[in-house]
């Protein structure tokens, strides 16, 4: 693994300077059912392909960001802040 | 006297490496030998006369030198204690010591070389075979068996190092020193700054050995070969935009154009905008029988004997070749004032049109068109061999035989395309030319020269100069390896299909003694796929990685499995492309460690200190016994500067926490305290700590030493993308902090403060921000360990002048520094959870006995949906106190046994102080759970009886905390 990371605060990086936050998922709200509730916790979509998903970059500017990356290829295709790309 | 090696030179030349007038001495198998400057250690050893370089792995058949390149394992060697160090291409040094591998008791004389004749025994898969039944037997035999196999022996002292790690950066980084690299590199230096990376102690690649005439080329010239690499190698180390790396080997190219690079004692990570790989080509063994007897040498490894070393490599040569290479080859050596006996060209036909084949044949040496090598012949080196005739691209049995001491082969060239293939290129095999060319290179990845399949100068410096164009200007588009078809047609056909030929030890893989038989064998076992051959046969996977074999197997592969070497493929290329030590890729030994503001004070008190993540902390100062006492009797003083410390902001914050943490944060009143615990969603906890509200829209919070940095990050996943006005500071370092506890906490802090901390003024879980020593301080009155006591935070660059107030204002009521470890046995007396040690991933607040914590009566927070859930089944586990009925004290990870079978594991277990006691948490189904349940724990395999506690062992009511 040594992709670059683009960081839209920091530009590019390497990617170990960066944590992983998985792939993204929507949080149900708090009524709904629970078997919704336990597929949030432990069920992931595990994309073999194109995966919107979170990084962290912790030896940076300690920002969140969203990235869309081809699992298989490491591509990044796109990198930017959550609430101005659609997450 | 050290053995000379004048006897085997050729006279002294300009482009030769070797320096005449500095000799050099070193030592190969205990024996002084003598060699040059600028001498490899195997250049010098074959000067010298040695022909059996090693012993090969299985057989232990005797092998010379064959690629002069570092591409092969036949001149492995231990070189000062590091054992399989390539002789060919590690340059000798005053007082070297060279010792040989593999064989006993040396590689003259090898007394395994019987295995050879057992060689039917050990066939292909010999084992997956043999090694399972008599399992007894074959306990007994592997230990000897992995003796007599294998490699060098790794040294048992520790690796001498220093090993260096060093992180780079580069517009355009081109690999191998070659006319393609360096044209290429020339070419990208006209925009961008360029990293060329050589193997060689000298540019010029092929042209240092190669003789051959270039002509009709712009600025070239018709040089031979030394002087074009004397034309472009200067240009090149004169170009102020090129940084060559010398006797560089990038062995990986990974992901996002990184280059992983060794040179001497350092690794050199490399990371470029975009990458030339212009690494040539390796020329390929011939397949005959007995064709690794020492003498028999890849024709381009003698050119560099020769043109290299000034060395002269026998006296009668005979040469086989399926192309051109032969004659330029032979050529060299009749140069070198050896006898060249017959070549032998498994074309068909005589080739008019090239310059060097008439000129052989004006020299009167006998050309054979449409003949090829049916076997060498010698035991221990080459004394001769047998050309056979060619009828429909097969062996007849028209046969000749001459004697020679050297047998040049050359079954033409393979691009070495390792870094390409794992940037993400194919090696695809062309039917019509015979050859395998990289294809579909990943963007910002090209490829010039041998490499991308080029087969004359004029065209490795056209492509290496449009390669390093392209890269510097960034322009995507064609790579490339296509200006080949633009500018010069490939030749016919180099490489006529393997037919076969008779004959037991034909070796195709040289590291692993494979033979063609053996994958003939191995493909009527029904193993026909090129990948699965491999693993099976282990062909390419020794230290030359395919870089000899690959070819020769794809091809007697494709011959026994009735396909074409098209449809085999190829076998997947990894890093690294050359074996690498361990240590080069550890690097350095550098361990980080963070010392805290009072470190020094810990070690001018004796403390034995210990590892606390990245932390060193003081463990204990004296006794677990005396500390304890001290806080339980007297007071005691703490360093806890390593807790996490967030300082949270904005209007908010409030809403923030309450959100984050089971607790209600919102509802706190300014200048108090709080517990709080954090749960994933799931409900399990992550992490536990105090939350301290000093304003409407300001709270301290502190974490475990450990999670500082993932709470900080959850904190900041959470508000991420939100509108939320709140943020949050990791502050950690900027304050030190001194727990003081015991009953005369207050009575010595006092002496230093002015702010009243009688028990009404300054209750339990209140904070007060006030001057302790002089020193601006946030004091919090809370207590992990049990006693009254305070949390004192103030700036770190107070650390030792608070610290020594503290010390000397408690020395009239016997203070004493107390360390971790008496601190885990004080607060687990008071059943104070550490998450991660006394919970898991799977631990929720409700299962250890921390229910108080949760407020489901607030609004949604994270953790509620598995609180919730957790909450409407009953629990299988739960968190409680133990004390021992007995004189036992368990430790961390017993298991709790009912009926001999474990029910349930300790998480905490020591001594107590104050009891004189085992005891502890541990975990332990639902129904065992009852305070003065009998359980049972297993320590070292003794069971012993304990009581089960619910509630803390020490003060139970809190009162001592509140006091």
């Amino acid at each position: 693994m040594s992709f670059l990371v683009n960081c839209p605060n920091c530009g590019e990086r390497n990617v170990y300077e960066f944590r992983f936050g998985g792939e993204i998922v929507r949080r149900p709200e708090p009524d709904d059912d629970s078997a919704v509730w336990m597929k949030y916790f432990y069920a992931r979509r595990n994309a073999a392909g194109q995966q919107r998903e979170w990084w962290y970059h912790s030896l940076g500017c300690r920002r969140w960001l969203v990235a869309e990356r081809d699992t298989t290829t490491n591509a990044i295709a796109s990198t930017g802040w959550p609430g101005e790309v659609q997450a | 006297m050290p053995i000379p090696s004048e006897q085997g030179r050729l006279p002294a030349a300009a482009h030769h490496l070797t320096d005449r007038d500095r000799p050099v001495v070193f030592e190969f198998n205990g024996r002084e030998f003598q060699a040059y400057e600028g001498d490899t250690i195997a250049s010098a050893l074959y000067a010298a006369g040695v022909r059996i370089f090693s012993r090969s792995f299985k057989y232990h058949r005797s092998r010379g030198l064959l690629c002069v390149a570092g591409a092969c394992p036949n001149c492995l060697m231990s070189v000062d204690g590091v054992p399989n160090v390539r002789a060919c291409s590690t340059r000798v040094e005053e007082g070297m010591r060279v010792r040989h591998q593999n064989a006993w008791p040396s590689q003259e004389r090898d007394f395994l070389s019987v295995l050879d004749r057992f060689g039917r025994l050990m066939p292909v898969g010999f084992y997956y075979k043999t090694f399972h039944t008599p399992k007894l037997f074959w306990k007994a035999a592997r230990p000897i068996i992995r003796r007599v196999a294998g490699l060098g022996r790794v040294g048992q002292d520790p690796d001498p190092g220093p090993h260096h790690h060093e992180f780079r950066h580069t517009g355009v980084a081109v690999v191998g020193g070659g006319p393609a690299g360096m044209a290429a590199a020339l070419a990208a230096s006209a925009g961008a700054r360029v990293v060329l990376i050589d193997d060689q102690p000298a540019l010029g690649g092929s042209l240092r050995y190669d003789s051959r005439t270039s002509a009709g080329l712009p600025g070239m010239g018709e040089a031979p070969g030394p002087g074009s690499a004397r034309n472009l190698a200067p240009e090149v180390e004169a170009n102020d935009r090129i940084e060559v790396l010398s006797e560089a080997t990038a062995f990986g190219l990974y992901e996002g154009r990184l280059l992983g690079i060794t040179q001497g004692d350092s690794m050199i990570r490399l990371r470029a905008g975009r990458i030339v790989v212009a690494t040539g080509s390796h020329e390929t063994p011939l397949v005959f029988d007995r064709n690794d007897i020492p003498g028999v040498m890849l024709s381009t490894g003698l050119q560099r004997l020769i043109n290299l070393y000034g060395v002269k490599p026998g006296t009668t040569a005979m040469v086989a070749t399926t192309g051109d290479q032969g004659y330029y080859a032979a050529l060299d050596l009749l140069q070198a004032g050896m006898r060249v006996a017959v070549l032998a060209d498994s074309r068909p036909a005589f080739p008019d049109g090239l310059d060097a084949a008439r000129e052989l044949r004006n020299l009167g040496v006998l050309v054979l068109p449409s003949h090829t090598l049916a076997r060498a012949e010698g035991v221990k080196k080459v004394v001769g061999g047998v050309v056979s005739k060619l009828q429909d691209g097969r062996a007849t049995t028209e046969e000749r035989q001459f004697d020679a001491d050297v047998i040049a082969t050359s079954g033409g060239f393979e691009p070495a395309a390792s870094l390409l293939q794992q940037a993400g290129a194919r090696l695809a095999y062309d039917e019509s030319s015979g050859e395998a060319r990289p294809s579909g290179l990943p963007e910002g990845v090209f490829a010039a020269g041998g490499a991308a399949g080029a087969h004359s100068l004029e065209e490795a410096i056209l492509q290496g100069r449009l390669a390093g164009a392209q890269a510097a200007s960034g322009s995507p588009g064609a790579q490339a390896a296509v200006v080949r078809a633009e500018h010069t047609p490939a030749p016919a056909q180099s490489r006529p299909p393997f037919q076969g030929l008779e004959g037991a030890k034909q070796i195709v893989c040289f590291c692993e003694d494979v033979t063609s038989k053996d994958i003939a064998t191995a493909v009527d076992e029904g193993f026909r796929d090129i990948q699965i051959l491999k693993r099976y046969s282990t062909v390419t996977m020794g230290p030359c990685q395919g870089k000899m074999c690959h070819r020769n197997f794809v091809d007697v592969a494709a011959l026994h499995t009735g396909t074409s070497p098209a449809d085999l493929g190829s076998t997947t290329a990894r890093p690294p492309v050359q074996p690498i030590s361990l240590g080069t890729l550890a690097g350095p030994a550098h361990v980080p460690i963070k010392r805290t503001p009072l470190d020094r004070r810990h070690r001018a008190l004796g403390a034995e200190m210990m590892d606390s993540n990245m932390w060193q902390r003081p463990r204990l100062y004296g006794s677990v016994q005396d500390e304890a006492m001290a806080v339980r009797n007297a007071v005691g003083i703490i360093d806890v500067s390593t807790l996490g410390k967030l300082d949270v902001r904005g209007r908010d914050a409030p809403a923030l926490l309450d959100r984050l943490y089971t607790h209600s944060f919102s509802t706190l009143r300014i200048g108090r305290v709080r517990y709080g615990v954090l749960c994933a969603d799931n409900g399990t906890i992550m992490d536990d700590g105090t939350v301290t509200r000093l304003a409407e829209d300001r709270y301290f919070v502190t974490t475990s030493t450990a999670s500082v940095e993932a709470i900080e990050e959850w904190f900041k996943w959470w508000m991420a993308g939100g509108d939320a006005c709140a943020y949050v500071t990791n502050v950690t370092s900027g304050y030190a902090v001194i727990n003081v506890a015991g009953p005369r906490a207050r009575d010595t802090l006092s002496k230093l403060t002015d702010v009243d901390l009688s028990p009404r003024a300054f209750r339990y879980m209140r904070a007060r921000e006030g001057s302790v020593a002089g020193v601006p301080a946030l004091m919090l009155r809370i207590g992990f360990v049990g006693e009254t006591g305070w949390e004192l935070h103030f700036p770190a660059e107070y650390g030792e002048h608070v610290w020594d107030a503290l010390m000397d204002a408690g020395g009239e009521f016997g203070i004493s520094p107390f360390g971790t470890e008496t601190q885990r046995v004080l607060r687990l007396e008071k059943m104070h959870i550490i998450p991660n040690q006394d919970t898991d991933m799977v631990t929720n607040p409700l299962d250890a006995g921390m229910k108080w914590v949760v407020r489901m009566d607030k609004d949604d927070f994270i953790g509620r949906g598995g609180l919730a859930a957790a909450m409407d089944r009953p629990a299988r586990s739960l968190l409680v106190g133990f004390v021992m009925n007995d004189d036992t004290v368990p430790h961390d990870g017993d298991a709790v046994v009912s009926d001999m079978a474990p029910v349930g594991r300790v998480t905490s277990s020591r001594l107590s102080p104050t009891m004189g006691r085992g005891f502890g948490y541990c975990w332990v189904p639902a129904g065992l759970a009852e305070q003065g349940t009998t359980i049972h724990i297993r320590t070292g395999g003794v069971v012993s009886p304990a009581e089960v506690r619910t509630e803390p062992f020490y003060d139970p009511e809190g009162k001592r905390l509140r006091e």
